[in-house]
């Protein structure tokens, strides 16, 4: 059994399969089943697996729909690395693959699972209308058709590759805040919430900002840049986070929300010291009292195992801190002369 | 279930906006939008190139007439010349309004929305947002809706009307989730499902999903299909994957060549060369392919398509998903060398017949975008009028079904119709003696329409192409369903997909067959000119004691007569 492709000169391989297997009316756990054929240079991955379910087993069970890479239907994990079936081609992914000839298919994370490589998106849509992932125009709907915005090409840039995003939700799997909180806003929504918050026509932004900075918002993000890297669209995702995060200090200050103020005491010790003091991070972030109540249990625990960070007297500057501190005035300056140009 | 004001089957851009525009005609409606697919996953996603409207920003001398004519002329005359005015009169309104919800478009050195030159249109009046104009215009739609609180049921396939007589009494459906079947008592309903262009299956640039659901629902409730033979191929799908690329690529520029590397465009169509109006930069394609001029490769013939004179910038720029697509499916960099190219099924004219306000001949049910034929689009779509399309008279769906529901007293569906429906699609399912596969019998529907309802037809191709089909449902009766289980049951649905496929097939051919003339994407090499005597009227079929029946109606006329269609 081939699939058909014109490469005929480039000969075949046999690749097995490993698909994730559920099915929640007869599993109580999930595995996995092995489908073994043999893939000619030029195949994605989505086409095995309708190759695999029109033929050996009509009950593997996956979404699928433009199969171009445009609407987002396929996203699942190819050898562990969220992306699209329908443009991952099956011999790139065995030339990096861990066991040779095998290459292991398993639904998104971070999502609830229906079924095979079926996750719920639901979720998802629910953290787009808590976070008004929409332009609420700033034009009366009466007026409405009669003429346009006039916008320029420069603003049309700012969003124009945040608009690519099909919600495909590979980035939504990578996000390593997610597997701890699947409260977490998400990438996806704060890619769309920052393409909306720059658009001109919209009137929501302070809203959408207030709501962004809650628990659960844009500060919780650790910039693992895990989203950026798996983006199947190649968006620079955290330049959107970045964006979001600058625009809360601007606008709202930076004493509403702990993530500021933990940006804020990053930023002052690596002016002093050129490293962390990481043992008052947690204070001048959080304050005493709800360092006391949080924390306490986690830093004896510390000291018992003897994990404690140096006290802050302890913390010496990094080396060539004179040097380094120049740079960091310049660069500070940069910026906020960066800043005054686009006001 | 509380009885819905409306209900709307399809999510895609004509859904979408029906649902905005029913909302904002009275928010007290009860309304729900049924998809078979997340909204935002639609096949208008895919639509690159953009839509048609006379803004004027570019050519400042351009008009809703000169609209009007390019889109009838390009109809090969078979538009209705008043739906054709409500379409372009309606265009740079509904462009605007777009706009002003937040759709993003590229924009010229004015500020204003870009606009550039497409096949058949006098002017460039095609609005963009670089190469992902349907993306962007369908994601905008949906964040709207979720704005306004519209009532999604994701992952719903839709399987029949419920008729009373000569009315609707709401949609029957599966749920994907739960494999249960779900009743929607509605007082109207609205089609907006998309084409059904996928029954080419592999020489088809759409969807999976784009198998006409609607259409087939409709034609099992009696409701006429209108046109149902003209099926328009794109001029350049890739070689292989038969995936669409953009007819913006020729706009901005691009060559078609031969193997001799002659630009042959100017043999066909001298004056607007690779500009041409679809079926006829088609037909040219086949016809260098047929007599010799084609490269050869296992996947096939076919020719190129040359952008690598417009340079690095622009084709990053303007068409960054083309050059994506071309190095994902062949391998091929645009900047770098030409994109092998052959023309494929890409967009179905025909559909559910309506009037000008979307209303079909069944009581409260109305459809409208690619699965309705009004009709705009006549013999041959112009690039471009297909977004309008789907936006223009969406909204109209939309207003007239909220505006008519108060006219309909509600009924309700009986739990003895749901338990027969259930019977009818998981009945059979594991019976002894089951033993087709679906995946087979797909493939070879496409390739029987393909080669014997394709480009170019004939009588005995297509008589060979009707007996396929029919053989083909006769195999479906033994088609086997593998998956048994009812969550989330794929295989059962893609199989309900084939028949809705096979009971379209039908039609097609039999339309084709019937119409011995030569006229836009229809071409009989043995009736080969256009003959207004006998053929200038709409096909109508209609299902009558499980027969594809065939009739008639006229096109409407208006300012423009009919003329030779020259390029």
């Amino acid at each position: 059994m081939t699939l058909p492709t014109d490469q005929h000169t480039e000969g075949k391989k046999n690749v097995t399969f490993r698909v994730f297997r559920f099915n929640p009316q007869v599993d109580s756990k999930p595995y996995f089943d092995d489908y073994t054929i043999p893939v000619e240079k030029g195949i994605t991955v989505l086409r095995s697996l309708n190759y695999i379910k029109e033929h050996i087993d009509g009950s593997v069970s996956f979404r699928a729909f433009c199969q171009a890479g445009i609407c987002g239907s396929c996203g699942m994990r190819v050898n562990g690395l969220s992306q699209l079936a329908c443009t991952t081609q099956v011999w790139d992914v065995l030339a990096k693959s861990r066991e040779p000839g095998i290459i292991k298919v398993e639904p998104l994370r971070n999502l609830p699972l229906i079924k095979d490589l079926i996750v719920d998106m639901d979720p998802l849509v629910d953290k787009m209308k808590r976070y008004s992932n929409w332009v609420d125009s700033t034009m009366p709907e009466a007026e409405m058709g009669k003429k346009e915005f006039l916008i320029s090409e420069e603003e049309f840039l700012r969003y124009d590759k945040a608009t690519d995003c099909i919600l495909c939700a590979s980035c939504v799997s990578e996000c390593s805040i997610l597997r701890a909180n699947k409260e977490y806003v998400s990438p996806a929504v704060l890619l769309k919430s920052y393409r909306m918050s720059v658009d001109s026509r919209d009137s929501l932004h302070e809203q959408r900002l207030a709501e962004l900075v809650k628990d659960h918002g844009v500060w919780d993000c650790t910039h693992c840049y895990r989203c950026q890297e798996s983006c199947v669209k190649s968006i620079p995702i955290m330049d959107a986070i970045h964006g979001i995060r600058e625009d809360a200090i601007e606008s709202r200050g930076m004493k509403d929300t702990s993530g500021s103020k933990h940006a804020e005491a990053f930023m002052m010790d690596i002016e002093k010291k050129g490293k962390l003091v990481e043992a008052t991070l947690p204070i001048r972030t959080n304050g005493v009292v709800w360092t006391m109540q949080n924390l306490l249990p986690m830093a004896l625990k510390m000291i018992m195992k003897r994990r404690t960070p140096p006290p802050p007297p302890l913390v010496k500057s990094a080396k060539g801190i004179k040097i380094f501190r120049q740079m960091f005035r310049e660069m500070t300056e940069h910026v906020k002369q960066d800043h005054k140009s686009h006001q | 279930m509380k009885p819905f004001d409306i209900v709307i089957v399809g999510g895609g851009g004509a859904g979408l906006y029906a649902a905005m525009e029913a909302m904002k005609t009275n928010p007290a409606l009860n309304i729900a939008v049924l998809s078979k697919v997340y909204p935002n996953r639609s096949h208008t996603s895919a639509a690159q190139g953009g839509a048609n409207a006379a803004l004027a920003n570019k050519a400042k001398d351009d008009t809703v007439e000169m609209h009007i004519f390019d889109t009838i002329k390009g109809s090969d005359y078979l538009a209705d010349q008043d739906a054709v005015d409500v379409l372009c009169s309606e265009a740079p309104k509904i462009i605007r309004e777009l706009e002003n919800i937040g759709t993003p478009w590229s924009r010229m050195e004015d500020n204003t929305i870009a606009q550039r030159p497409f096949g058949g249109a006098g002017r460039p009046r095609c609005c963009y947002c670089s190469d992902k104009t349907g993306h962007t215009i369908l994601q905008t739609l949906y964040e709207q809706c979720l704005k306004k609180g519209v009532k999604f049921f994701n992952e719903y396939f839709a399987l029949n009307l419920s008729v009373s007589g000569s009315r609707s009494n709401g949609l029957i459906a599966m749920n994907m989730k739960s494999g249960k079947v779900e009743a929607f008592p509605a007082k109207t309903v609205i089609l907006a499902t998309g084409g059904y262009a996928k029954m080419y299956w592999n020489r088809s640039s759409n969807a999976a999903g784009n198998t006409g659901d609607g259409q087939a629902i409709a034609y099992r409730a009696g409701i006429p299909m209108k046109d149902m033979e003209f099926v328009q191929f794109h001029p350049t799908g890739l070689r292989k994957s038969g995936l669409l690329v953009t007819e913006g690529a020729r706009g901005e520029g691009g060559y078609l060549l031969n193997k001799d590397g002659e630009r042959f465009m100017a043999r066909y169509a001298p004056e607007k060369m690779e500009l041409g109006p679809r079926d006829l930069v088609s037909r040219s394609l086949e016809t260098e392919i047929l007599q010799g001029r084609g490269f050869d490769s296992p996947a096939g013939k076919y020719l190129h398509l040359d952008l690598t004179h417009l340079g690095a910038d622009l084709i990053k720029s303007r068409l960054p998903q083309i050059r994506e697509m071309s190095m994902n499916f062949e391998g091929v960099d645009p900047i770098e060398e030409p994109i092998p190219v052959r023309p494929t099924a890409h967009y179905s004219m025909g559909g559910i017949d309506t009037d000008n306000q979307t209303r079909t001949v069944m009581e409260g049910v109305y459809a409208a975008g690619e699965c309705a034929c009004v009709s705009v689009h006549g013999a041959n779509r112009l690039g471009g009028n297909s977004l309008l399309d789907i936006l223009v008279f969406g909204r109209i769906a939309g207003r007239t079904a909220a505006e008519e529901a108060g006219k309909f007293t509600p009924n309700t569906i009986s739990e003895a119709e749901l338990t027969e429906q259930l019977q009818e699609i998981r009945g059979g399912m594991h019976a002894a003696g089951h033993y087709e596969r679906y995946g087979e019998l797909r493939e070879e529907l496409g390739q029987t329409l393909a080669l014997n309802v394709g480009i170019f037809r004939e009588a005995s191709l297509l008589q060979k192409g009707i007996a396929d089909i029919a053989e083909l449902k006769e195999r479906f009766k033994k088609v086997r369903i593998f998956d048994t289980s009812d969550v989330f049951n794929t295989n059962l649905m893609q199989v309900l997909e084939l028949k809705n496929m096979l009971d379209l097939a039908e039609t097609v051919a039999a339309g084709a067959y019937a119409r011995q003339e030569s006229r836009g994407s229809h071409t009989r090499i043995d009736f080969p000119v256009r003959d207004d005597a006998n053929w200038h009227k709409h096909t109508m079929a209609t299902l009558v004691k499980g027969k594809v029946t065939l009739g008639e109606k006229p096109v409407t006329m208006g300012r423009y007569e009919l003329q030779e269609r020259t390029y």
